[in-house]
């Protein structure tokens, strides 16, 4: 027996003429909470894809508990005891909770027909693994994403799963869920169940995991126990670079009032007061559904406030659609970039272009197409996407790139008030010190920015001030002088 | 009234199938009302023999919509195939069991409908595009290859016919009403559909393949092998409507089969079959296809000019399609509400 619950050495994978993976190597050991790291494209998701038999690798071996396994595909890695959560769970939104429980294994086991008690006995089987309690006769698509996640965790365990990889299975949670999810992992370990815990949230990664192995560029370029990483380290083996501790621009002078709302409710929210000086990083934190991201829908005009006031520069204005808040100077950089904010077919250009086009055109509304070309150049020159080619359609860049391409398109219309919503929900770590430095910059020049954000560190490190959400109102306001990750998780 | 009625009446109540019912039910107290003609056994004989046929299509649409996305081919195909078998009769003389004929029509229909399944399941393309192509072929082999015009069938297929389920007269009016055999063929074949889809895999299989592809191959379902299957079904389907609306009108009439798979597909996304997959019932199927039929054949009761049928069946089509996305933002806005509850309390 060996200590190693899978090990792949020196694997190699071209995809055509790109050398996705260069000779990485993973050790996981029984038993524990694996974690693997790294900024999108460093071959994360490859080499999961190779040790469930998905791809073929180009090189190297692959040993599941000291045997070699010379050809890997996907029926001899589940007999392994290998089970994958995708992130998008695999499961059948139209059929019940049994049936999305019970297919697999009735599939594995050949059978021809459907023997209704045979499915809820191996569902109610399956939901007892984790202690999951959910209504087993209902629509998987009537469910909330955690629990979808969990029935993905418990059809995985019934096949007596010895592995299980989890590919960033927080991104879509709640924190709530998140922790109720960790309890799960915990307790799967306790079992002996082995975990690789794909992610790049830092907290995560050192809450849950018990060994670290870092990816970049295809290449493994660290692994070790938790407890001898920190958060410096651990940036700079993701990004290879190195980040100087901010202080330019955190000191700013502040302006006067350009946004305030006096007792304002809606759908979501009520009675909901706060002031927004020039040049000041406003933070709006609390949990989803505490009604911040209702606020921000509001003030962009997406949703009609019931009572109160919005004020812009001291005069009283309305707010009944986007294109008045744009006028007004108003941007809002949504939560989910990807169907609110970008679109993705298109071309970079284009999308950096989309709210200016009144300007860049002509009299008779035709774009002069030299004008745009500027613009766009100067755009991805300036904020730093990383593209050969602003002709190319926005889905070929990275998340942190596209976050950056719909930033450039509000801040291109040079706005009073900016309000990011998550602005760096699932980009990876040089990015996201990237987008931060940015928005400094843009506060120093006078711009007045609202960040709603889960992600304590991220407020800390840019806000200041920070308003705390719960239920709908506004429960706390935290100063910069107090403001730091455990004070905000007390109010929180 | 007790929780537990009051819950699966509101189960019941979020179903498409409810509302078609409650629309069937106030259009026939209508005419009822305004001919007093509906409610007669000579009326609804008609109706059902007016159904038998669109209630076969509607299962092609019904398997098509489930599993991968509309079939529109079935009308011509039911109409080559239902030539080819009265050609099978009148060139060997063949005067057996009208079984062989069924075998004969379904054996062409399962080819044809294995194209489709082939051409979809292997490369993937648009069951639309692919099936209108189908449609268009089948169309210039009947037409122009076989040059198929009206013909009369043998006797044996008459005689089959004319065998009817029951005779009605209406005692008031004097009218006669028949419903014929071929009527118990759709009851049989809606019975081994919905043996199929709820207790075999393979036909849990077509309800996962239309829900989500992914997650069915990963699963262990064969995708192409259910799409494939599917559409190779249909076309089998397809030929028995074909023979069965060619025995009750005693002709082949090959110009009479094109148009249909509009209607048909109509009252099956009536019924509450998604068309992004995976979702619908047959019960649905058969209450869309009964509203239709009702609009089409009792309208005139009441004295609405048939030119009118047309724009009514659109108006049902629109209201009812709006009836379910209502629905659908309603569950959503219900469960927004509920989580503020919560919050607040």
């Amino acid at each position: 027996m060996s200590e190693n619950m899978i090990s792949v050495k020196g694997i190699h994978k071209y995809f055509g003429g790109v050398h996705a993976l260069k000779g990485v190597e993973l050790q996981i050991k029984k038993g524990e909470v694996h974690c693997l790291a790294g900024e999108n494209g460093c071959g994360k998701s490859t080499i999961i894809k190779v040790i469930s038999g998905v791809h073929k690798p180009d090189g190297g071996e692959i040993e599941v508990n000291g045997v070699k396994v010379d050809h890997m595909t996907p029926s001899e890695s589940i007999k392994q005891g290998i089970q994958i959560i995708y992130q998008d769970f695999s499961v059948f939104p139209n059929l019940t909770v049994i049936e999305n429980l019970a297919f697999n294994k009735v599939l594995a086991s050949k059978k021809k027909f459907v023997n209704r008690k045979e499915f809820r006995r191996i569902a109610e089987e399956a939901i007892k693994k984790i202690n999951f309690d959910v209504d087993l006769d209902a629509l998987v698509e009537t469910l909330p994403v955690a629990d979808k996640q969990l029935i993905a965790i418990s059809r995985a365990l019934l096949d007596n799963a010895k592995l299980i990889i989890m590919d960033e299975p927080t991104t879509a949670l709640t924190k709530k869920e998140v922790k109720r999810m960790f309890e799960i992992i915990n307790k799967l370990k306790d079992e002996g169940v082995t975990i690789l815990f794909v992610s790049h949230k830092l907290e995560e990664v050192f809450e849950i995991c018990d060994t670290v192995t870092i990816f970049r560029n295809g290449e493994n370029v660290i692994s070790c126990p938790v407890s001898e990483m920190d958060e410096k380290k651990f940036s700079f083996h993701m990004t290879g670079r190195h980040f100087a501790e901010v202080t330019e621009g955190k000191k700013r002078n502040l302006g006067e009032t350009v946004l305030e709302t006096k007792q304002l409710s809606a759908r979501g929210f009520n009675d909901v007061s706060f002031t927004l000086r020039k040049g000041e990083i406003l933070g709006i934190t609390g949990q989803l559904g505490s009604g911040r991201t209702e606020l921000s829908l509001a003030l962009f005009g997406l949703l009609r406030p019931d009572e109160g006031e919005i004020l812009i520069e001291d005069q009283k204005v309305n707010i009944p659609n986007p294109t008045k808040a744009q006028e007004l100077g108003i941007a809002l950089v949504p939560e989910d970039r990807l169907t609110e904010g970008l679109f993705l077919p298109q071309s970079i250009k284009r999308n950096i272009a989309i709210t200016r086009l009144d300007e860049l055109s002509n009299k008779l509304g035709v774009v002069n197409s030299e004008l745009l070309d500027d613009e766009s150049a100067k755009w991805v020159r300036d904020i730093g996407v990383a593209t050969k080619n602003d002709e190319f359609p926005v889905s070929t860049l990275s998340g942190g790139n596209q976050q950056k391409v719909l930033l450039a398109r509000w801040i291109a219309s040079n706005p009073k008030v900016l309000i990011l919503n998550g602005p760096t929900v699932g980009v990876d770590i040089g990015a996201k010190y990237d987008i931060h430095n940015l928005l400094r910059k843009l506060a120093s020049a006078g711009m007045g920015i609202i960040i709603e954000s889960d992600d304590a560190t991220e407020i800390v490190n840019t806000c200041d001030r920070v308003l705390v959400m719960q239920k709908g109102q506004i429960t706390a306001e935290v100063k910069e002088e107090d403001l730091n990750v455990k004070t905000l998780a007390n109010y929180v | 009234m007790n929780l537990l009625t009051a819950k699966s009446f509101k189960k019941l109540a979020v179903r498409p199938e409810f509302y078609v019912f409650i629309i069937i039910l106030l259009l026939s107290l209508f005419i009822q009302a305004k001919s007093g003609l509906f409610f007669t056994n000579n009326n609804i004989v008609d109706l059902l023999r007016s159904m038998t046929v669109p209630l076969i299509y509607a299962i092609c649409a019904y398997l098509g919509f489930i599993s991968t996305g509309p079939d529109v081919s079935f009308p011509l195909i039911a109409a080559l195939s239902g030539y080819l078998a009265t050609q099978f009769v009148m060139v060997t003389g063949y005067s057996g069991s009208i079984i062989v004929v069924f075998l004969v029509a379904i054996a062409c229909g399962l080819v044809m409908g294995a194209i489709n399944g082939f051409i979809i399941a292997k490369y993937n393309f648009p069951s639309l595009i692919v099936t209108l192509g189908t449609t268009s072929i089948f169309s210039g082999i009947l037409l122009g290859v076989f040059e198929a015009g009206r013909i009369k069938l043998p006797e044996s297929m008459i005689e089959f016919g004319q065998q009817s389920l029951i005779k009605v007269t209406n005692a008031e009016t004097g009218l006669g009403s028949s419903l014929p055999m071929t009527f118990l063929i759709a009851i049989g074949l809606y019975i081994l559909t919905y043996l199929f889809l709820n207790f075999t895999m393979a036909g849990r299989g077509v309800f996962a393949v239309g829900g989500d592809e992914t997650s069915a191959e990963r699963a262990g379902f064969n995708v192409k092998k259910i799409r494939f299957g599917v559409f190779t079904v249909n076309g089998g389907l397809a030929a028995i409507a074909g023979v069965c609306y060619s025995v009750e009108s005693t002709y082949f009439l090959p110009t009479e089969f094109a148009g249909m798979e509009m209607i048909v597909i109509a009252a099956v996304i009536l019924g509450g079959t998604r068309l992004m997959g995976g979702v619908g019932t047959l019960t649905g199927c058969v209450l869309g296809t009964l509203l239709l039929t009702i609009v089409t054949n009792s309208l005139i009761l009441v004295g609405v000019p048939i030119y009118w049928q047309k724009f009514i069946i659109g108006a049902i089509i629109i209201v009812g399609t709006a009836i379910s996305v209502i629905q659908i933002a309603e569950l959503k806005g219900f469960r927004r509400s509920k989580r503020k509850k919560v919050e607040v309390a």
